[in-house]
């Protein structure tokens, strides 16, 4: 075991440093969603074979490194880093009001690290508490996938809407594997990138229309105050411990313990949840702030390690939002892991790595996190936030994911995957953005697709 | 390359300018698809196995879509303004109503565990909270007058 350990660590060092730098510099960008950035660059790391260690420690330390620096746009400039970071505007704009945003930021990042490093091991363990139950959910995967698919419909924003919208929705994704296996085209890839990027396609396609485009117009630039930062500690690596006082250390492990439990629900509606339960137990409003933004935060944390962990352990199927979404590249990547329709054999990371090699590697992930994002974004978060904000326009954020439209549709399944992209991307962010039918919802309807429809055919 | 305030938009959450936006998705397009067919046609040189060449020609691709989002952020900037913040503290009874009245409070500042009372001291802080609290003790901090909410009860409800 210890030689097999050995043997990897190497990549699994590299990947993980490559992760945790590159998502450390992406969060930053305020407004890239996780499954935009997350799951195309895991599904490349994938593609090109790097051993399973690799994979598993890029996608972990990028995850939490992403959620570190996500506090700084968040803190500095209000506007949320990404969909995680959303519940925490009230209370970081409250305290950028009272002139102290640098203390919004440090609570947030000293509570994701010091919840994602309790998440890895209570990740760990519940998922060998439920991994007796594995072969049970993969024999019965077609229905489960069914039922948490109306389920995360039904505690979508859309509701009833988005319950019934996934009849229609499903029908368009076999119409069209249906449609590319008439001309030999076999498409997985695609249709996940075309649910990630949905919100830009069919964003692209509004300000072409007239009509839209007029109601659309601004007629100045969107501006952005960038509040000061102040340091208070001595050298470049500051203690989380003493930038917590100890409840807000003890809430912080407490709610990173339970979030880690409640793996199947949304990871945002977790972090509301948390912060509000603990909000309600704090007695003066300027600590009920401080402490709200380092639990909430640590939730981001230790619900996307729960949520990407523990399927992957136990089941090797993507039965959670996180794992139906910015981690689906590591249970579905298509030559390579697969999920069989029909039988619910599994062939990705689940089988490739042991229990031992999801803890050590799972614990080496976060600590390159720990290590590259906490002191960057305790240090420098106002001078990046600044450079971003003056140096990166949103039109060439833009260029970039087209390219990667353009790449991978062609690249998968030539014009015919583009399209397929394109197709899906237009539906999918229509339905998003009028009914509420959001990505993690298109996810389990694809999954539908792909493994409850052929168990459904088969039987009648 | 000029930005012009009678192009500007608002796509997929931010700002951009309609003409600068046609640029950057004809020179993200060009240079990520380039990029992508130019590797897949040399590595076929080198690649016996066509899948993986492809597959590499990929990572190339996505390498270009980097390279074509760097052209792009230095031709077209940003169309956001930033303004350096020095926050206006004369607000802060404003900001502290607004917040009271959002939350509430039970117990004052002289309640607070040490740690936390030395962090609002060293945060300079503590004087207006304690401030705040003397001028509206017993309960009456749901009648605040529509001064106090003023700027700052506008911009807590907004966020």
């Amino acid at each position: 075991m210890m030689d097999a350990l050995l043997a990897q660590l190497p990549v699994a060092l590299g990947m993980g440093i490559i992760g945790a730098v590159v998502f450390s510099a992406i969060g930053l960008i305020s407004g890239s969603d996780e499954t935009t950035t997350i799951a195309p660059l895991t599904l490349l790391v994938v593609l090109i074979g790097v051993p399973p260690a690799g994979v598993y420690t890029f996608f972990l330390a990028g995850a939490v490194s992403k959620h570190m620096t996500h506090a700084v746009p968040t803190a500095l400039l209000g506007i949320p880093g990404d969909t995680m970071a959303t519940p925490m505007m009230r209370e970081a704009n409250y305290l950028r009001q009272l002139g102290v945003p640098h203390i919004a930021l440090r609570k947030m990042i000293s509570g994701g690290v010091i919840a994602a490093l309790i998440a890895v091991p209570v990740t760990v363990v519940f998922a060998l508490v439920l991994a007796p139950f594995g072969g049970f959910v993969q024999h019965s995967a077609p229905y489960l996938f069914l039922i948490a698919a109306l389920a995360i419909a039904y505690f979508s924003p859309g509701r009833w809407a988005a319950v019934l919208a996934l009849g229609p929705f499903v029908l368009v994704i076999v119409a069209l594997q249906t449609l590319t296996a008439a001309h030999g085209v076999k498409l997985g890839v695609s249709y996940f990138l075309g649910i990630a990027i949905g919100p830009l396609i069919s964003d692209l396609f509004l300000v072409l229309s007239p009509a839209e485009r007029a109601r659309r117009k601004r007629d100045r630039p969107a501006r952005f105050s960038l509040a000061p930062d102040v340091k208070r500690w001595r050298g470049y690596f500051p203690n989380p411990l003493k930038v917590l006082d100890s409840r807000q250390t003890g809430w912080t492990i407490g709610t990173a313990v339970v979030s880690s439990l409640t793996f199947v629900f949304s990871p945002v509606a977790m972090t509301v949840i948390m912060g509000e339960v603990v909000s309600s137990r704090i007695r003066h409003v300027y600590h009920r702030l401080t402490t709200t933004l380092a639990v909430r935060n640590g939730v981001t944390e230790s619900t996307y390690i729960a949520e990407a962990l523990i399927p992957l352990m136990a089941f090797g199927l993507p039965l959670s939002p996180v794992a139906a979404g910015p981690a689906a590249p590591l249970f579905n990547a298509p030559p390579r892991f697969t999920v069989d329709s029909a039988s619910g054999q599994v062939n990705n990371l689940h089988n490739l790595l042991g229990t031992w090699e999801f803890l050590v590697y799972g614990l080496l992930a976060v600590v390159l996190a720990l290590l590259i994002a906490y002191p960057f974004s305790m240090n420098y978060a106002r001078r990046a936030a600044s450079f971003v904000s003056r140096n990166i326009s949103h039109e060439a954020i833009i260029g970039t994911f087209v390219g990667l439209i353009l790449v991978i549709g062609l690249w998968e399944g030539g014009l015919l995957g583009l399209l397929v992209v394109v197709t899906v991307g237009l539906v999918g962010g229509f339905l998003s953005r009028l009914l509420g039918f959001n990505i993690g919802v298109q996810f389990m309807g694809f999954y539908i697709a792909v493994l409850t429809v052929p168990a459904l055919t088969a039987l009648l | 390359m000029a930005m012009r305030n009678d192009r500007l938009l608002e796509v997929w959450n931010d700002t951009v300018d309609g003409h600068h936006l046609i640029g950057s998705l004809l020179i993200g397009g060009a240079v990520s698809l380039g990029t992508f067919q130019a590797a897949e046609w040399l590595l076929g040189m080198f690649i016996s196995d066509p899948r993986m060449a492809r597959t590499y020609a990929m990572l190339f691709g996505i390498i270009g879509c980097v390279v074509g989002g760097a052209i792009c952020a230095y031709l077209f900037r940003p169309k956001r303004e930033v303004v350096e913040d020095t926050v206006d503290t004369e607000n802060l009874q404003g900001v502290l109503a607004a917040l009271y009245a959002d939350y509430g409070s039970r117990g004052g500042v002289e309640d607070l565990p040490e740690a936390v009372r030395s962090e609002l001291r060293e945060l300079e802080l503590e004087e207006a909270f304690l401030v705040y609290e003397r001028d509206h003790a017993q309960g009456d901090a749901v009648a605040l007058t529509e001064h106090d909410l003023g700027r700052a009860g506008r911009e807590g409800v907004k966020s």
